[in-house]
């Protein structure tokens, strides 16, 4: 069953989402098997031999109900500080190839910003780290994140590509729509794309602590922050993920209030760009 | 123990319902397409429904039986034969150390499955041995078999000469139509009556750029309601574009003007409609649809659907066995 909120790409309505997949699992109501929440719908796998269809839509119709507004949901908030390098090589070199093989485009960082009215890719760069991201859902490919930018003066746009790529490096940063992704591994994509990290987001060797109860990095619900960083300090990174002495710096005592959140982008002025 | 000598096309290991709980995280269930033949495969040699086996797609494997056991082979019709002698189907089969198990192509349908007395033993991997060739998890190293692979069996004590009742088998369409039930929904606003119209009366050809994936169709054009057509940017440009959503296993789903069955090894999520929905009951039809058949959609509601899956779930028990 796919429990739709509304008809639009906003945090409220993903805020909605994620509250009813939060109080289902508390309620451990019998025969709903798992739910997962997406931008602004929630799907809900059942178990019919436990559950009717009907009693399903009942049962989760009062529980919407109980929801009251998003203001008062709160939801378990992991930080995550990802270090990603704007404007690389490799995500370069992957457009250049899709130009070659494909289709002659603009490349992705300077049609981002020039479709955006931002000065240039310094900018796009400032603008787009500037911000936390919201995980608003994950899938696609096993643990690939779909996120929002959570402050609202750092909100830009891209179209996705038309074809789409047939490949992408691991690790890559992009967006389509007002999403920003992150390649878990290297596979097709239509996102525009312009950085990279060197943390890998999920471990099926489970290498990593972060990954003691689940082999992809993210939940819906955390919050990632991009920290920009250079060749030297990307190589240094990689090195370490390689011998498997990186560290995940990760806030793991957080709740995320809707309430405080939306009065604190109440104060800001959302015309004036980093 | 049981060593592979030729691996056939793509054989992997399989497991019932397969890996359930990790949609929101983007993993799909995997597990058996033609769930039905695979259940009655474990049955006939004394398995729990659901235990490990293996999943051959169009061409079967040759395999060496390195154990004497009891095996059954279920599903597609791949002319099987034990050290050259005919291998009869839908029943369970001593197999002495050393005999040699080959398959040869689907002559009818598209899928086999070699149940083994104690299932097959490989670790599993998030709850369930099922292989997820895209990603390379579960089942061996997370692919299909390949040729000198030993595959761990467990310990059952399987019994031969057990056979499936002939009106327990699941009837595979002799003429290459399958006639398939759908249930409308979740997009079906989306699609105007006239599409659902054509959606309904046209016989679809399954394309061969099908897999574990998706089943691609080949048909006519969808039309569309102004819910696809008036709707916010950021849903996308095609009509077929929505926001991002969560997708159900056997989503019919309409990427651009191709209509693609979401079927066990599919994505969790993406931005475009799902107008139909193939219910659970009709997924082993999908399992033994080969490329370029027909396949013919019939409507249900969910309440006939689900009626449907508990005749299939009655018929996977033991009473089904003589």
């Amino acid at each position: 069953m796919l429990i739709e909120f509304g008809n639009e790409m906003n945090l409220e309505l993903n805020f909605m989402a994620q509250g009813l997949a939060g109080t289902i699992a508390a309620q451990k109501i019998a025969g709903i098997v798992e739910t997962a929440p997406s931008f602004a719908s929630l799907l809900v796998h059942y178990d019919p031999d436990e559950i009717s269809f009907k009693d399903l839509r009942q049962e989760t119709t009062a529980l919407i109900r109980s929801l009251g507004p998003s203001d008062d949901i709160m939801l378990d908030s992991r930080l995550f500080y990802l270090p990603t390098m704007y404007l690389d090589r490799w995500t370069r070199e992957c457009v250049e190839d899709y130009c070659n093989k494909i289709k002659r485009k603009e490349p992705d960082p300077e049609f981002v910003a020039r479709i955006n009215g931002l000065a240039d890719t310094n900018q796009l760069v400032r603008v787009h780290s500037g911000t936390e991201y919201w995980v608003a859902a994950l899938g696609f490919w096993p643990g690939l994140p779909f996120m929002m930018a959570l402050d609202p003066r750092c909100v830009i746009t891209a179209p996705k590509y038309n074809p789409p790529r047939t490949w992408t490096p691991q690790g890559t940063v992009g967006m389509g729509g007002a999403s920003t992704a992150i390649y878990p591994v290297a596979t097709p994509g239509g996102y525009q794309i312009f950085a990279r990290t060197p943390v890998p987001i999920w471990d099926t060797e489970k290498r990593f602590s972060v990954f003691h109860d689940s082999i992809v990095l993210f939940r819906a619900g955390d919050r990632v922050k991009f920290m920009p960083i250079g060749d030297e300090e990307f190589e240094f990174i990689e090195a370490k993920v390689k011998d498997g002495t990186y560290i995940y710096n990760v806030v793991e005592y957080q709740k995320f209030s809707v309430m405080d959140y939306k009065v604190w982008i109440a104060t800001l002025d959302k015309d004036r760009r980093f | 123990m049981i060593e592979v000598i030729k691996p056939g096309l793509e054989t992997a290991v399989q497991d019932y319902p397969g890996r359930i709980g990790y949609w929101a995280q983007g993993f799909p269930p995997s597990g058996p397409m033609d769930d039905w033949s695979f259940r009655l495969a474990n049955l006939l040699v004394g398995n729990p429904v659901g235990a490990a086996a293996l999943e051959c797609q169009f061409v079967g494997p040759t395999l060496r039986f390195r154990t004497a056991t009891v095996i059954a082979v279920c599903g597609a019709d791949m002319k099987p034969t034990l050290d050259g002698k005919p291998f009869p189907m839908w029943q369970s089969v001593a197999v002495n150390l050393g005999d040699v198990l080959a398959m040869s192509f689907a002559v009818v349908g598209a899928r086999a499955y070699i149940a083994v007395a104690g299932g097959i033993d490989t670790p599993p991997w998030l709850g369930s041995r099922s292989t997820f060739h895209k990603a390379g998890v579960g089942g061996i190293g997370g692919h299909a078999l390949k040729a000198g692979q030993v595959i761990a069996v467990g310990t059952g004590n399987g019994l031969a000469g057990r056979r499936v009742r002939p009106d327990a088998r699941p009837a595979f369409a002799a003429d290459k139509k399958w006639n398939v039930e759908v249930v409308r929904g979740p997009n079906d606003d989306w699609i105007d009556e006239d599409g659902h119209q054509r959606f309904l009366m046209t016989e679809w050809k399954l394309s061969s750029k099908s897999d574990r994936t998706g089943f691609r169709l080949d048909g006519p054009q969808w039309t569309f309601t102004a819910m696809a057509t008036e709707k916010a940017p950021e849903h996308g440009s095609e009509p077929s574009n929505i926001i991002d959503q969560g997708y159900p296993v056997g989503a019919i789903n309409l990427a651009g003007q191709t209509p693609i069955i979401l079927v066990n090894d599919g994505p969790s999520m993406g931005g475009f409609i799902n107008p139909y929905t193939v219910p659970s009951a009709a997924f082993w039809k999908l399992g033994q649809a080969k490329p370029a058949e027909v396949l013919r959609f019939n409507a249900v509601s969910v309440e006939e659907a689900q009626t449907l899956r508990h005749k299939i779930d009655a018929i996977c028990t033991e009473s089904s066995i003589i």
